[in-house]
């Protein structure tokens, strides 16, 4: 953890006025002017305790905590955190018992139809997301409001008098799109094809995107690459749960627990990619699904068992969901995901939770 | 006149509000290093009220900016008065006098933060849930909060005389600029604990029985440790207090007015529904 010159100085003039009485005021001080945010809190606690507690130098240069975060390049802004950072008190991640692999999962490179189909996605993605006029207003020809500072710019010019009239508007803006990409064992076959279906909702609008699967990890940063084939790369490191267990309702519960995860869901058109089959009580999953339900603009899931025309969602889990979502569709692959994609604006002028009415296909 | 810790821990318990060792030294630090004070933590945890007991102990004006999403340097900083400008060259034209200064201090309208620069005796500067305003917003902050100036164009680069004491307060929505985190001392505010709690309960509910406050204290605390929706911050375990303490006047037990004024507590159906599940815990009785 960097500490900038600045905040350095800081540290020195804090010491400098008044020296600190004893080992714990010295800690707050240092904690105060050096610290800039929770989440370096647990690193800084080593360091202090460390160098001022127990005397010298550090054993070796205290290694980061050895799970993903770190080996994302150059992405310190808290991606892949699984446990909520609301809460500093030790001990709070409810691991989930399934299993748990560790391997990173290969995603191979994009052949030809591959990437023919990421680019038809590319530009369907910004074409079907739901619109929203922004907070922030800008100039404009024609409009509501006056924009006084322009009004008065030209009466200026004009020698006082109001000639022209400048107006303000609130450009459309997309909503905000996040992507909940169940990973574990049973979509295995998928989870390429998912991931490029993730990668292209990255590139083409502001987006979000999560994997869950014993897990939850943030893989918007990982993805933020120009091509697809390094992106995969980045994310089949960051994410270490492929492939495992599936503890979904907990997963669900870990993301609406953080308040930043949870500002992000809003207001957003909320994708969940899952079959939905949960290890044990499906209760946290139709809970968490009904919360996020009340949270987004829309709430659509995906699900590969799904494109079987004689599908119905008759397990526990996703009976339950079912009266919360507004569309549930059928995505196993690019090709399905482009074709659903193209249905999203139909569902977003739609009237909400209609998922259980739908006969489905 | 800069208060040592011990004064300053005195006269914010003076105004009932009850500080750890560590807000006291963020406080204290802020004051003497003369740096913005960032503070996070849960909402109602008591981050906005430092602010406000703050200009009561210094005795200073209270500023405050309530950010939200939109927000801009015309509603934070200043404002032309348009109308009034115009209204002065027209009025001007009719009786044939001169137009005279159109950006004289008259037609300047001063929101919170020109108004906490030019404040005389300094002022305190609360900026409210910056996380809600937008990246742009922060943009204009840095400026003002590195060297507490403000440049007008058509005026000039105005400097504090007496720089504000501000409280930036966040509820981490959002990620804030690292530039923005750079320039302000932090500090995390963590619930208050048993015995802390007690004292903030018997400063701002008076006349509450030793027993009942230790009692609803206890309740409280295993309360936070469920896993509800919205933890209660300390406002509402006042206003549970407050609300107990009435109901346990028209007869009933103590225990009894707790459970009936439960609505001022938890404000979720869901986390009332947990807790109603959790009773015997919490509660020590059914």
């Amino acid at each position: 953890m960097g500490a900038p010159p600045n905040k350095q100085a800081d540290f020195f003039r804090a010491i400098a006025g008044a020296a600190p009485r004893d080992v714990t005021a010295l800690y707050w001080y240092a904690r105060v002017t050096l610290l800039s945010g929770v989440t370096g809190l647990a690193a800084f606690d080593r360091v202090f305790d460390a160098w001022f507690v127990r005397g010298g130098a550090l054993e070796a240069a205290v290694p980061p905590p050895s799970d993903v975060e770190s080996e994302v390049p150059a992405h310190r802004d808290g991606g892949g955190r699984p446990q909520s950072t609301v809460d500093v008190r030790p001990g709070s991640g409810t691991e989930a018992s399934g299993l748990t692999t560790t391997a990173g999962r290969r995603f191979g490179s994009s052949d030809a139809r591959q990437r023919d189909l990421m680019r038809a996605l590319h530009t369907a993605w910004p074409a079907s997301l739901p619109v929203i006029a922004s907070r922030r207003r800008r100039p404009a020809r024609h409009g509501r409001r006056l924009d006084m500072r322009r009004v008065w710019r030209q009466a200026r010019r004009d020698g006082g008098e109001l000639t022209r009239l400048r107006w303000t508007t609130r450009p459309p803006r997309a909503r905000r799109l996040l992507l909940l990409l169940d990973v574990s064992g049973s979509l295995r076959q998928h989870t390429p094809e998912l991931v490029r279906l993730a990668y292209t909702a990255r590139q083409a609008a502001r987006a979000e995107v999560f994997t869950f699967g014993t897990r939850l990890t943030r893989i918007t940063a990982a993805l933020a690459s120009a091509h697809a084939d390094p992106a995969l790369a980045v994310v089949s490191r960051a994410v270490t749960d492929a492939d495992g267990g599936t503890a979904i309702g907990v997963s669900l519960r870990r993301f609406l627990a953080n308040p930043r995860f949870l500002a992000l869901a809003r207001g957003a058109l909320i994708v969940v990619i899952s079959d939905g089959l949960e290890r044990g009580d499906p209760t946290p999953m139709v809970r968490a699904t009904e919360r996020l339900s009340r949270l987004a603009h829309r709430l659509v899931w995906w699900s590969p068992l799904a494109c079987s025309p004689t599908y119905r969602p008759v397990t526990r889990g996703m009976a339950g969901v079912l009266r919360h979502l507004d569309h549930l569709g059928g995505v196993r692959d690019l090709a399905t995901g482009l074709s659903e994609v193209e249905r999203l604006p139909a569902v977003t002028a739609g009237p909400r939770r209609i998922a259980h009415l739908k006969e489905h296909r | 006149m800069v208060l040592g810790e011990e004064q300053l821990a005195a006269a914010l318990a003076r105004e009932g509000y009850f500080a750890d060792e560590g807000l006291l030294t963020a406080v204290h630090l802020a004051l003497r290093l003369e740096r913005p004070l960032l503070l996070e933590g849960e909402p109602g945890v008591g981050k906005t009220e430092v602010a406000s007991v703050l200009s009561r102990v210094l005795d200073r004006e209270l500023i405050r900016l309530q950010c939200f999403e939109g927000l801009d340097s015309g509603q934070a900083l200043y404002e032309w008065d348009y109308p009034k400008q115009l209204l002065r060259v027209r009025t001007a034209e009719s009786r044939g006098q001169e137009i005279g200064d159109l950006y004289a201090e008259e037609f300047l309208l001063q929101r919170p933060l020109l108004r906490a620069v030019r404040s005389a005796r300094g002022a305190v500067l609360l900026i409210d849930e910056i996380d809600r305003a937008d990246s742009e917003f922060e943009a204009y902050l840095l400026e003002f909060l590195s060297d507490f100036q403000i440049t007008v164009p058509e005026l000039a680069t105005l400097r504090a005389e007496r720089p504000p004491v501000v409280v930036l307060t966040s509820n981490r929505t959002r990620e804030l600029h690292d530039a923005l985190r750079r320039r302000c001392l932090y500090h995390w505010i963590a619930f208050p604990d048993a015995e802390r709690e007690r004292a903030i309960l018997h400063a701002h509910v008076p006349g509450l029985a030793e027993e009942a406050a230790r009692s609803l204290v206890e309740a409280v605390g295993r309360i936070r440790a469920l896993p509800l929706l919205k933890r209660p911050g300390i406002a509402e375990s006042i206003d549970w207090a407050r609300g107990a303490a009435a109901l346990v006047d028209g007869g009933g037990g103590w225990p009894r007015a707790l459970r009936r004024a439960l609505g001022l507590l938890i404000k979720d159906e869901e986390d009332t529904r947990l807790l109603e599940s959790r009773a015997e815990e919490v509660f020590g009785h059914r």
